[in-house]
């Protein structure tokens, strides 16, 4: 476990630096000053910009810059954002909360659903059940998620009237920002509406969250089942039979268990795959969070923004990847090994 | 096996839509009570400031000025009068160079979580007010960048030599020389009263800039919070003089895409929409109102009188009266803004019901044209601005149906367009032979039609782009600025407009409307003639109870 | 190799062709196959077989539904848009753009994947292990996502997206390839060869490749039905596709204003991308079906 945790680290830290170097590397990519790329401060006067270039250590060698650079990234200082003028990190402080929000609601629905139609679909192997499953699957990755969200927005919005379309609670609700996580804010807030507020909420996530799950989930079915088909052709699994065990014995017992270790690891890769659904689905369904703004930064060219927001959003990913590692590495030592190498 | 996925299968769709129906069910249980206090208004853009006086943007005085503040005096009523507002009632002296308001002595300020206010208003707020735009030297004058383009554009500076303060709550203002639009400019969504106690606490601490961002005036709703690009929320101003607002909260959607606004709209989501698009749709919905008022603009086909063959005015009776207005209206507005007969729109006080419209007759246009030598017809230019405004949604189309409309009287049109700008610029520059395009006002007074559009001087700076100059015409704009017998200007606007139909500069086509649209359960006026709207007067009711009053109505 | 004919009279298919006999008898697959076809004809003849042009419209016919709606016109098949522009000649362009670019970008990817991946493939030792360590972060990020980056970067526009998702894909075929190679490099047949004396790039070319190249089409049909997506879904952003172009997603994104007056100029290029998508995932799935089969025959 320790030369793992030693691999991972390294891999950690080799993969940071190459992400700064890139983000570091785009302020000269883009048009404009670099010491203004850097900061975000276009109505920097004539002193202001020369104590920019002082703290970039701009007069300096490209290994200084690049150490001043990091010194600022290390410190949360990403800058500020050239439309708003309002410091970068704080900015996504604010809105990354919601996006993870979002998107882990969207994971548990994904898992909620597709983990148990992919095991249903490889209990019932080669039959109807399993081809229709497999059918709805392939229709759900191909559906464009922009598409699906304005026709669920169109269905269980406007025609049903069920749920909200835009935003993640009602703005009548006066809520204490503290995490970030609505949810969590709710409850630590003191308003006398709390559980309407809750209720609210809750209503707001529903659309967006599962609009985003579809794809994710469909991929679930695909890996749970065929997780479940070879662990049902497992010699394991022929003891029990053997043994005596009932087939719904066997399933409950054995199979998922073994089943649910072989998805573990994926779930992590899923989640990058979530967050970037998320970033599409935000802007559909104005939700405040990091993709809507990082997309929004696009089109204004909001340079500092984007490079912030492209490194944060990256190591996130990169952390999320790391850690399903560790956890899967927990439950199952043989992954420990290793990998590559000759 | 069999059995356990077949369970499976239909139980969970049904716990999730049970999931869902219970919390939609509480939602809307309990959730009424707020929301029946409170009106979320989506607006179509975000506020630059939190100051009226350093902005002419509607989208910052719709949001801000009247929810915030008020000013000294307002217009009032369907003929938008003047009428008293802070100042309970004010006198001009004959000469019109000094205006004495007396201000009420029941104002208070808002009170909020960074302010306090300790006394109520007087004298010394309205000096305060006015010396920040007026006095270069005052403490608050370069705050915030020191622009006040209302006050720029309409020369206040200039005209005010001083702000006297008689009495703790009588205040006068001593001209230069008279202006009757002096007064109309003071009822502005631009001109309010900010509170001077604040500015001084604000000037100790050291943080002056904070008037303009954590605001603090008299207005109906006080401030809560901004999040920028994404909602203003306001609450009552429980101690406001002319009695509480009905809604305890107010909320300022900020959506700039115009399908969320319709969307959150047709969702419920919001109870007030700006602008809506796809009038059909909010139509033919039962629970919502598409509502509107003629704003105070005017959409136009104008002509070089400086170039062949417009520097003949029979020629331009003729186009014009060969330009069918009611088909225009018919399809580039879709039949929603008002024929305009003159450039003066009919919301307009000075408006004058006797103005004589210049009418659709392509057969004494053809006569005009042989009198004026042209039996033969001509070819000319017309220029159709590239982009969309209120007052012309569509200038391409128009600019085709008025081809069509002069083909019939052997008149060949070509159609040109420029980039914005390079348009504005080459019209300055007196290139073109006719063009297509539009004025909005900036203050309901009536001279903000005349003199920028048709004025000479306008001409000389190029913004008049008829290059029209009539001395007579000119003379009466300065005999009615110099009075204020409100029935003598009207007068003098009448007979100025009575000149433009006969000379015929330019062909008013339309007034187009300002749109909003609401749920049928928001009562109340929001939209006014003049300036940004004001959530004052509006109210919600539940729909639900109407609709029982109704069905006992009925039964008995 | 003059030997070859000789042999060919007992006929023993290549395993192309071996695949190509499964794939033929799943009619799913099939269907999935001709969709693919037509789609690339499409793409190839939309200037020519286009009622209308895709960018000038007609004032007179704004918004008209499509052809099966009460107020529809059948020579606007499936309805006009805002500015009188045919819906199916638009839609018919945008099979050029949305479906014909991402067949490009995902040859382009697959032929510079399949060089640097069979290089790699015979490296050993540190580089190596760098490469793999490399592949895994990039192959970590989600397509779209660095496709963002990758725009971000460039600027928006339809070029930019085109070279965006054409890096974005080469990793995972560089991946694919490798394995593959690695993998049959260790078979008999290739030691065979290397006895016969022949150069690591002879047994490539001659002995890996004819025995990878369905491994790399059923990567390379899950590799366009993301292009496509990825393509449509910077269009719909903006990022990608700028108007008037009628790139699928750019036309349902310019319909959004209207969504809720003329749902068709929405649903229709949105049905229009499934269609595709859905096309080439049924050949891919066919693919991999047919492999199964393959190998367990």
């Amino acid at each position: 476990m320790l030369t793992f945790t030693l691999r991972r680290i390294s891999l950690f830290i080799f993969t940071m630096l190459v992400l700064t170097l890139l983000s570091f590397s785009l302020s000269f990519l883009f048009p404009g000053d670099t010491v203004i790329n850097h900061s975000g401060q276009i109505n920097a006067t004539v002193s202001e910009l020369a104590q920019l270039n002082q703290a970039y250590q701009m007069d300096k060698s490209i290994v200084n810059q690049y150490g001043a650079y990091l010194t600022h990234i290390l410190n949360g200082d990403f800058g500020q954002s050239m439309a708003s003028q309002s410091p970068i990190s704080k900015e996504i402080i604010e809105l990354l909360p919601a996006t993870i929000e979002l998107s882990l609601v969207a994971l548990l629905i994904a898992m909620i659903v597709g983990i148990p139609l992919g095991f249903i679909a490889a209990i019932k192997h080669n039959k109807t059940s399993d081809h229709v499953i497999l059918s709805l699957a392939m229709l759900g990755y191909s559906i464009p998620v922009f598409w699906l969200g304005l026709l669920a927005i169109l269905v269980f919005s406007i025609g049903l009237g069920w749920l909200p379309s835009a935003g993640k609670i009602s703005l009548l609700f006066e809520i204490e920002f503290v995490t970030g996580i609505q949810f969590i804010d709710i409850l630590l807030s003191d308003s006398p509406y709390k559980w309407q507020a809750f209720s609210n909420a809750s209503a707001h996530i529903i659309l967006p969250a599962c609009v985003i799950a579809l794809a994710p989930a469909t991929i679930f079915i695909r890996l749970s089942r065929a997780a479940m088909i070879e662990v049902l052709a497992a010699s394991y699994i022929r003891a029990a039979r053997a043994k005596g065990l009932s087939f719904q014995q066997i399933i409950f017992r054995h199979a998922i268990r073994n089943a649910l270790i072989k998805i573990i690891r994926h779930v992590g890769l899923q989640f990058a795959n979530l967050v970037t659904i998320a970033m599409v689905t935000e802007v559909i369904f104005s939700w405040p969070g990091i993709g809507r703004w990082l997309i929004e930064s696009i089109y204004q060219r909001d340079y500092t923004a984007i490079q912030g927001g492209l490194l944060v959003l990256s190591c996130f990913i990169f952390i999320i990847h790391i850690l399903t590692d560790f956890i899967y590495a927990a439950l199952n030592p043989l992954a420990r090994g290793n990998k590559y190498g000759s | 096996m069999a059995v356990l996925t077949m369970s499976f299968k239909p139980t969970l769709p049904l716990l999730i839509s049970a999931f869902v129906s219970l919390l939609v069910g509480c939602n809307e249980g309990n959730k009424l009570s707020l929301s029946e206090r409170s009106i979320i208004y989506c607006s179509e853009g975000s506020p630059e400031t939190f100051n009226p006086q350093l902005s002419t943007s509607g989208t910052t005085t719709d949001a801000i000025s009247k929810q915030l503040y008020n000013s000294l005096i307002v217009y009032k009523g369907k003929n938008n009068t003047l009428g008293p507002s802070l100042a309970k009632s004010w006198h001009v002296t004959r000469d019109g160079k000094k205006i004495t308001f007396y201000l009420r002595q029941d104002v208070r300020f808002h009170q909020t979580s960074y302010f306090t206010p300790t006394r109520l208003l007087n004298a010394d707020d309205v000096l305060f007010s006015f010396n920040r735009i007026l006095d270069k030297n005052h403490a608050y004058h370069q705050v915030s960048g020191g622009q006040y383009p209302f006050f720029q554009s309409t020369k206040f500076t200039e005209l005010i030599e001083k702000i006297e303060k008689i009495n703790d709550y009588t205040i006068r203002f001593i001209l230069k020389r008279s202006d009757s639009s002096f007064v109309a400019n003071l009822a502005t969504d631009y001109a309010i009263i900010l509170s001077a106690e604040y500015g001084e606490k604000l000037l100790n601490k050291g943080t002056p800039h904070k008037i303009d961002i954590l605001p603090i005036g008299t207005g109906p709703f006080k401030f809560k919070e901004y999040r920028v690009g994404s909602l203003i929320r306001f609450y009552r101003h429980d101690s406001y003089w002319q009695g509480q607002a009905k809604i305890e909260q107010l909320v300022f959607d900020i959506t700039l895409s115009r399908t969320s606004r319709l969307t959150k709209l047709l969702a419920k989501e919001c109870d007030v929409s700006s602008y809506p698009i796809a009038h059909a749709k909010i139509a033919e919905r039962t629970d919502l109102i598409l509502e509107s008022i003629t704003s105070l603009n005017v959409g136009y086909f104008g002509f070089n009188t400086k170039k062949e063959p417009f520097n003949n005015k029979l020629v331009r009776q003729a186009i014009s009266l060969a330009i069918n207005k009611q088909a225009i209206i018919d399809t580039v507005y879709h039949s929603k803004a008002a024929r305009a007969k003159s450039i003066l729109p009919e919301t307009s006080w000075a408006y004058d019901t006797n103005t004589p419209e210049q009418g659709y007759d392509p057969v004494r246009a053809k006569s005009l044209l042989e009198i004026a030598g042209y039996a033969q017809g001509f070819t000319m230019d017309l220029w159709a601005m590239p982009v969309q405004r209120a007052y012309n949604p569509n200038a391409l189309t128009m600019a085709k149906l008025i081809q069509a409309d002069l083909k019939k009287i052997g008149v060949k049109v070509k159609i040109v367009s420029y980039e914005w700008s390079t348009f504005l610029r080459r019209l300055s520059l007196g290139e073109h032979q006719s063009f297509l395009l539009g004025w909005n006002a900036d203050t309901p007074e009536p001279d903000n039609f005349f003199t920028p559009m048709l004025s000479c001087s306008a001409s000389e700076t190029g913004n008049n782009r008829t290059f029209w100059c009539n001395k007579e015409f000119d003379q009466l704009l300065q005999e009615a600025l110099k009075t204020t017998n409100m029935k003598q200007r009207k007068r003098y606007y009448a007979q100025a407009m009575a000149i433009i139909n006969e000379e015929m500069p330019l062909l008013p086509i339309a007034h187009s409307k300002r749109y909003q649209a609401r749920g049928t359960d928001v009562v109340g006026d929001i939209l006014s003639n003049f300036g940004g709207i004001s959530f004052y007067q509006a109210a919600k009711i539940n729909t639900n109870n109407k609709a029982d009053d109704m069905v006992n109505k009925v039964s008995n | 190799m003059a030997r070859e004919k000789i042999y060919l009279e007992e006929v023993f298919p290549s395993p192309f062709m071996q695949l190509w006999r499964i794939f033929r008898k799943t009619p799913v697959a099939m269907v999935g196959f001709c969709c693919f076809i037509l789609l690339i004809l499409l793409a190839i003849f939309a200037p020519i077989i286009s009622p209308y042009s895709p960018v000038d419209g007609n004032l007179d016919m704004i918004l008209l539904p499509p052809a099966w709606h009460v107020d529809g016109n059948v020579s606007y098949l499936l309805g006009t848009d805002e500015l009188g522009r045919d819906m199916l000649s638009r839609l018919m362009y945008g099979t050029s753009l949305t479906f014909g670019l991402s067949f490009i970008v995902v040859f382009f990817s697959l032929v510079i994947g399949v060089v640097i991946g069979s290089l790699s493939a015979l490296t050993r030792g540190i580089k190596s292990s760098f490469l793999n360590h490399f592949l895994d972060v990039v192959l970590s990020i989600p397509s779209l996502l660095l496709a963002i980056i990758i725009v971000a970067i460039l600027g928006p526009g339809i070029s930019n997206t085109v070279w965006a998702i054409a890096i974005v894909f080469i990793p995972q075929f560089i991946h694919i390839t490798r394995y593959a190679v690695k993998e049959e490099f260790r078979k008999d047949y290739v030691l065979a060869s290397r006895l016969d004396g022949a150069s690591n790039f002879r047994i490539l070319y001659y002995s890996v490749f004819p025995n990878i190249v369905e491994r790399l089409m059923s990567q390379a049909t899950l590799a366009q039905s993301a292009a496509i997506l990825d393509i449509a879904t910077l269009g719909f952003l903006g990022l990608g596709a700028q108007i008037p172009l009628p790139e699928w997603g750019a036309i349902l994104a310019n319909g959004l204003e209207r969504f809720y007056i003329a749902p068709w100029t929405v649903y229709l290029p949105g049905l229009a991308i499934l269609f595709a998508v859905v096309a080439t995932n049924l050949v891919g799935e066919g693919i991999r079906h047919a492999l199964k089969l393959r190998k367990e025959n």
